[in-house]
């Protein structure tokens, strides 16, 4: 299911943008019975979707600059927690008052809280510091809400999987280079198989714009304008959790005041800054954007002064221009539904964008609606209630995890939910564990290579954490990399997307190599170059685009 | 930019030091011998990640861990990795109760106040086969075991009666943390020391209340009962530290061990203010001989071929170069340093039923190499060595501190130092 | 406690230089926190193996054309040849089997199946030492069932590309599969520990003799003989071709071997080995260090005549990088490197990275400073030595071991 035969197709809709927004939308329309096709650039989530704090916000965070926001996000939190509940850990909120910060707006704040239908309780700092020991100790206040942590890489697999089990087909590494437009009318869109350098054109009734801040040249190629503004954000994440709950700055929105427990790491981010369309694919964190998350992730918690940073990342908010105002002073941080028909009287094409990954599911049900308007269809949306493949119930209870699965097999349980049944465990092999961080076994390598669209160790890595671990990859992408050569029959190629591998994650290692982090770098250019001669082995030119 | 910022990694055990270089696999004396145990790195560092996330991730084979802290010796990045899995265990056994068998084998001092008052019926008894077998299927303390023997004089009796009055004469004093195998087991090595540093000008005295220092309890995860014995201990060394100005010697590499490091790492108890007063009395003498602060003379006639076994925990100290060094005084000792393995006892671990085949195929490799350097003793600084060594290769294991004592000329060491 | 040298850094290089003072009756005391790179190593050492990204032919030849920064320019070329005569004596008497000579590299094999040019290897493990003149034609790769840590298809392309041809073969015995049961203990050490009785390696020989085939050379995961090579001899002694070892992922046995077998020997010669404590300050008075303290002996400083500094790079944390600066964190010596964080590393992953090179500054004699003032009896050797890049120049085993003689030599010369 690695490539499918989409030559000669036609689909009811085409999906661009295989992010959250993406994946959802597929779903939503798969479920309501069009025949889907979603096509992704690169790998599926290497957006925004996955370059974000894996925080499922409450909705507090807006709930005083934009209220509609904050209820879209506490009611998509709601339905997220039952519906992708295997991609979802139950952490709460604090928002957090220091000395430096005005405690009046605490009551603001949990007013506007209240308007959003969002709880909101104010608790003693005592009883903040004691639910949460790595708070700053020195704040004066701090208010209770539901906020959560989210794998986004997970969520948009799981909703993927569920639109292709409800027929879809999807594919990654499929540029669009053109449309397919015909008196008025966008009929289907021009591929370019990334994998194989073909050319292909499809076509589809509807196409729908998810590409994120790729989707203002998408819109062009359409021959139609959208003016994004790239807003970027940096974050960094530390070797291992310091913190159980999200931990948030109870204050107007600012650098780096969110810290978030994703899995076994914490995330603090972010910064914000707009930058020229021009420059969105370059994702490499600068040494200013590392010092200003520093400075102020110490006030959240003040042992992240002394924790060890494994790694820096950045991603961009699609953020839109309101069509009144296209100067792009007004921003809406609110989702953004065109028809490009009414607006620019090109029929059969719809852009989906603004929103945020808290609320792709809603953003999936609007962009679904337009298209089923097109299209005559009346089925309901029942993504708010139907679990995605993972979250259905039968999970193996706390107790039984403990007393019946070993180490990798309960990892694979925190990460696929139910779908772990479906990895390899009855012998000693397909227990072995390749990612000896994150507890990655070779049945669930096996799993993610056949089932989840894996090319290459980047996908694998998204699909599993292998290699999201302290160590980035040092012991197992050469374990990992030689067991896909030989799943994948191409022993050339997984030496090649080895050294593509470490590459990628050098990318976000290279700002902050100081440390025991700079050690762990040291060390495996001493294993990789020095001992396997690796750098001998491999040409690297031209092997970025393809991560 | 914030100043102190990011200077080093702090976390708790040093955890996050790891860079998974996997070298503390290399030398893991479990995981060598069985697959049940997921080694040092995968319970140590790896695991921790998953416990900060959810405390449930903990596994039970984790209780295989000798904590011989091997593992922390050959760690190029000074991670704890055996304190990660000790802590590990004791937040995943709160509030369990130990058993029976755990309980008993880690009161050692409970055990032998019984044991001293009955000590040829204990000793008969404890050795006895049908004893035994209870033992073996009823507290599951394993059957080729055999308790070491009990003394009938306790070494504090024997200190009163023969040594207590003697000891102010000296110019020079320190105190002696005896511990339990010293006072129920084998006096003699008390009496040694005391024989030792009475000639060298030291006078002996004991702590005003000492118990046992705790390392089973911690062992058998009976906490509690071990910060009580700790507080006690420590407040004794205290009170010899500051009313006497004395230094608190022992002869047992684990009950230093433990009272120096692990009641600050597992306990939680500030030792700090008297840590650099307890130490081993071999590095106490060979400090002194090295200074020139007394000389040792020793017996010309004094001929031995003896192997010097490094006890694990000894190693974590990195004091075995005191003993090795002071044996190599003697002139007519033939000291060989055997390679560091783990003999397998690791206190009471080995006792375990559940623990026995483990345990000798553990110091499988040791017991080889004591055979192959053909010597007549084997000396080491722990007595739990000493027995699974005695057990498991018929030879004598002594204390370096009784090979000195042995070997020492009392009278001419008396008079090298200036005392009548 | 006095000693007449003590040595921080108990790797390749201070054991070398440890075993080289005590041979000749000095009192030597190595201080190592704990277990040393020589885990990574495949069992070969390098002398210089690239100039500018080139394979060098003549290690010997090259080292001239080397800049003034580089240790090697500091010992001399002539003198590298008659020290490069000592290492291999120094590893034939500590009982480390191994072949090379430093006019001509020889090729390593890497777990990868890549040629790299190596200075000595030892004798069980696979070396060519003509790459247009192999030493086998059929080669039978004998692949262990289950274990991760040798990429056997990489492998096995590597080799073919060098132009033999390869069998591939996959095989258990009870014991390997025994190790198995656990998910992440099958390594090539713990492997190491497992194979050594007479039975289990009789086992591994019938399957070779009943599988190998027309193969005139057959291929092992270098996993046999943790302390010395006895192992591997027995192994050969069943089986009825040649046999050798290829270099695994780390933890690595031949590594392990060198470092047992060159501890074992300063043992030996009397030298005291302190493992798993490390230096943590020393007393400097004039241009003298008087003593280092250690971590475990807080209270009882080491004195010595001469100190030498054998602590390493960043990995061994010989240097430390923080947020700041990089420096030396025993005594703050000062160091050849970038005092901008952001010249330090490079953005690709297998460009040349700056840090590699740093390293302590010393002067012609190898002696450090601090504060730009020298300390007479204090030397650096081996990787914490600024000027060289033992990843892309392949000469960290060689520098560690050139420069320990060197610093002994100039030691023994001293009054």
């Amino acid at each position: 299911m690695v490539t499918e035969d989409i030559n000669n197709k036609e689909y009811d809709v085409i999906i661009i943008g295989g992010g959250a927004t993406g994946a959802g939308t597929a779903r939503d329309c798969a479920l309501r019975g069009l025949k889907v096709l979603l096509v992704e650039r690169n790998d599926y989530s290497t957006g925004a979707t996955g370059r974000n704090h894996g925080l499922m916000h409450s909705g507090a965070r807006y709930a005083v600059t934009d209220g509609e926001s904050a209820s879209e996000c506490i009611s998509e939190n709601m339905i997220l927690r039952r519906i992708a509940r295997h991609c979802v850990e139950e952490t709460d909120g604090l928002f957090i008052t220091l000395p430096e910060d005005d405690l009046q707006y605490q009551r603001t704040f949990v007013d506007a809280c209240e308007r959003a239908g969002i709880r909101a309780d104010i608790i003693d700092p005592d009883e903040a510091r004691a639910i949460e020991p790595a708070v700053n100790p020195a704040l004066i206040g701090a208010v209770r809400v539901p906020d959560a942590a989210i794998d986004p890489f997970r969520l948009t697999v799981a909703n993927l999987l569920d639109a292709r089990l409800h027929g879809a087909d999807t594919l990654n590494y499929h540029e669009v280079e053109g449309m397919v437009i015909n008196q008025g009318r966008v009929e289907g869109v021009k591929l370019f198989n990334k994998l194989n350098g073909s050319h292909v054109e499809v076509r589809g009734h509807v196409v729908v714009n998810a590409a994120g801040i790729w989707g203002q040249r998408i819109a062009q190629l359409a021959g139609v304008n959208i003016s994004m503004f790239p807003a970027r954000g940096a974050l960094l994440i530390f070797g291992h959790r310091v913190n159980n709950m999200v931990i948030n700055r109870c204050r107007k929105p600012a650098n780096a005041d969110i810290l978030v427990p994703d899995d076994t790491v914490c995330v603090i981010g972010t910064t914000s800054d707009r930058i020229p369309i021009e420059t969105v694919d370059d994702m490499r964190v600068t040494r200013e954007e590392v010092d200003v998350l520093l400075k102020e992730g110490v006030k959240i918690a003040p042992s992240l002064a002394t924790t060890r940073i494994i790694r820096a990342y950045a991603g961009v908010r699609p953020l839109v221009a309101s069509d009144d105002d296209p100067s792009g002073r007004s921003i809406s941080r609110g989702i953004v539904c065109l028809d490009h028909a009414q607006r620019d009287g090109l029929e059969g094409f719809i852009t989906i964008t603004g929103g945020k990954m808290m609320t792709y599911r809603l953003m999936g049900e609007i962009a679904t609606n337009a298209v089923c308007a097109k299209l005559g269809n009346t089925a309901p949306c029942v993504t708010a209630s139907q679990p995605l493949p993972g979250s259905e119930e039968g999970a193996p209870s706390q107790d039984d995890l403990t007393k019946r699965y070993s180490f990798g097999q309960r990892a694979a349980i925190g990460r696929h939910g139910s779908l772990a049944a479906r990895i390899e465990k009855d012998n000693d092999i397909d227990n072995a564990l390749v990612c000896e961080c994150e507890g990655v076994t070779v049945g669930e390598i096996k799993y993610a290579v056949h089932q989840l669209h894996v090319h290459n160790l980047v996908n694998l890595r998204r699909r599993t954490r292998v290699g999201m671990g302290t160590c980035q990859g040092k012991l197992c992408s050469c374990r990992a990399a030689s067991l896909m050569g030989e799943f994948r029959h191409d022993v050339k190629g997984a030496q090649e997307d080895l050294a593509a591998f470490l590459d990628e994650r050098w990318k976000g290692v290279r700002p902050v190599a100081w440390g025991d982090t700079l050690r762990e770098a040291q060390l495996t250019s001493t294993i990789y170059e020095g001992l396997c001669g690796l750098d001998m082995a491999v040409n690297m030119q031209g092997k970025e685009d393809v991560q | 930019m914030a100043e102190r910022m990011q200077l080093c990694n702090l976390s708790e055990n040093n955890f996050e030091q790891c860079t998974k270089c996997s070298i503390c696999t290399t030398v893991c004396p479990v995981a060598a011998v069985t697959t049940d145990y997921p080694g040092p790195k995968q319970a140590g560092p790896d695991g921790e990640r998953y416990r900060l996330k959810d405390p449930a991730y903990f596994d039970k084979a984790l209780k295989l861990c000798l904590n011989c802290k091997r593992c922390e010796v050959a760690c190029p990045s000074g991670v704890h990795i055996a304190d990660i899995i000790q802590h590990a265990r004791m937040r995943a056994t709160e509030g369990h109760r130990a058993s029976l068998r755990d309980t008993m084998l880690a009161n050692t001092d409970l055990l032998g106040t019984m044991a001293n008052l009955v000590a040829p019926v204990a000793n008969a008894t404890l050795g006895l086969s049908p004893v035994k077998m209870v033992m073996h299927s009823m507290m599951a303390i394993d059957k080729h075991r055999t308790f070491p023997a009990y003394s009938r004089q306790k070494f504090t009796t024997w200190f009163k009666r023969h040594a207590a009055q003697s000891q102010d004469a000296y110019s020079n004093h320190v105190s002696y943390f005896h511990g339990c195998y010293v006072n129920y087991n084998f006096p003699k090595l008390g009496q040694d020391l005391v024989k030792l540093l009475n000639a060298m000008g030291y006078g002996v005295h004991l702590l005003d209340k000492e118990q046992c220092c705790g390392v089973a309890l911690i062992a058998n995860g009976l906490y509690k009962q071990a910060k009580r014995q700790a507080r006690t201990n420590i407040a004794s060394i205290r009170t010899a530290v500051n009313r006497d100005h004395h230094m608190v010697l022992t002869t047992s590499s684990s009950c230093t061990f433990n009272m120096r490091d692990e009641y600050a790492t597992m306990l939680d108890i500030d030792n700090s203010d008297v840590r650099d007063n307890i130490t081993l009395a071999t590095r106490f003498i060979y400090n002194l001989v090295d200074e020139g602060k007394i000389k040792l003379i020793f017996k010309q006639d004094y001929k031995r071929r003896v192997a010097y076994h490094t006890a694990c925990h000894m190693q974590r100290m990195g004091w075995q170069l005191f003993s090795i060094e002071l044996l190599r005084m003697i002139p007519g000792l033939d000291l060989i340093e055997l390679e560091q393995e783990c003999c397998g006892i690791s206190g009471t671990y080995g006792f375990k039923k559940e623990n026995y085949e483990r345990s000798q195929a553990i110091g499988s490799a040791l017991f080889k190499s004591i055979e192959q350097a053909q010597v007549e003793a084997v000396a080491t600084d722990c007595e739990t060595c000493k027995w699974q060594i005695e057990m498991s290769t018929g030879l004598p294991v002594e204390n370096p501190i009784s090979i000195l004592a042995d070997a020492l000329d009392v009278e001419a060491t008396r008079q090298a130092n200036g005392i009548k | 406690m006095r000693m007449d040298t003590v040595i921080m850094g108990g790797g390749l290089s201070g054991l070398a230089c440890g075993i080289a003072l005590a041979k000749r009756g000095k009192r030597v005391a190595i201080v190592a926190s704990g277990q040393s790179t020589l885990l990574f190593n495949g069992g070969s050492m390098e002398m210089l193996g690239y100039v500018d990204g080139k394979a060098v032919t003549s290690p010997l030849e090259a080292i001239a054309t080397l800049p003034q920064s580089h240790p090697y320019s500091k010992i001399g070329a002539e003198r590298i040849a008659a020290l490069s005569e000592r290492v291999k004596l120094l590893f034939n008497d500590s009982g480390v089997n191994m072949t090379g000579t430093a006019n001509a590299n020889h090729w390593r094999i890497t777990p990868m199946g890549v040629a790299k040019p190596a200075w000595l290897t030892l004798n069980d493990h696979l070396r060519i030492d003509d790459l247009n003149n192999l030493p086998a034609k059929r080669l039978a790769l004998m692949c262990i069932r289950g274990y991760f840590d040798q990429p056997n298809s990489m492998m096995a392309m590597g080799l073919r590309n060098l132009g033999f041809e390869v069998k591939v073969i996959e095989f258990t015995t009870d014991d390997i599969s025994a190790l198995r049961r656990s998910p992440s203990e099958m390594r090539a050490t713990n492997l190491a520990k497992r194979l050594v009785s007479h039975s289990a390696l009789q086992r591994i020989a019938d399957q070779i003799n009943s599988l190998a085939g027309d193969a005139d050379m057959v291929l092992l995961p270098s996993v046999f003989g943790q302390s010395d090579d006895s192992d591997f001899q027995s192994l050969q002694s069943k089986v009825n071709k040649p046999l050798r070892l290829i270099a695994t992922l780390p933890p690595a046995v031949a590594g392990m071997r060198i470092q047992t077998q060159l501890r074992h020997y300063f043992r030996m010669l009397g030298g005291t080995y302190l493992m798993g404590d490390s230096a943590v300050s020393g007393t400097i008075e004039g241009d003298q260090l008087t003593s280092i303290t250690t971590a475990k002996m807080n209270d009882m400083p080491l004195r010595a005549d001469n100190f030498v500094l054998a602590t390493g790079s960043f990995v061994s944390r010989g240097l430390r990088a923080d947020y700041e600066r990089i420096y030396e964190p025993v005594l703050d010596l000062d160091v050849d490197a970038d005092a901008d964080r952001e010249q330090w590393t490079r953005f690709g992953v297998l460009e040349p990275q700056a840090y590699m090179r740093y390293g302590v500054a010393t002067d012609e004699q190898f002696r450090c400073r601090k504060q730009g003032k020298t300390i007479n009896n204090l030397y650096a050797i081996g990787s914490v030595l600024s000027g060289h890049d033992a990843v892309k120049m392949g000469d960290g085993t060689g520098v560690s071991l050139l420069t320990a003689l060197a610093v002994n030599d100039l030691i023994i010369a001293k009054k």
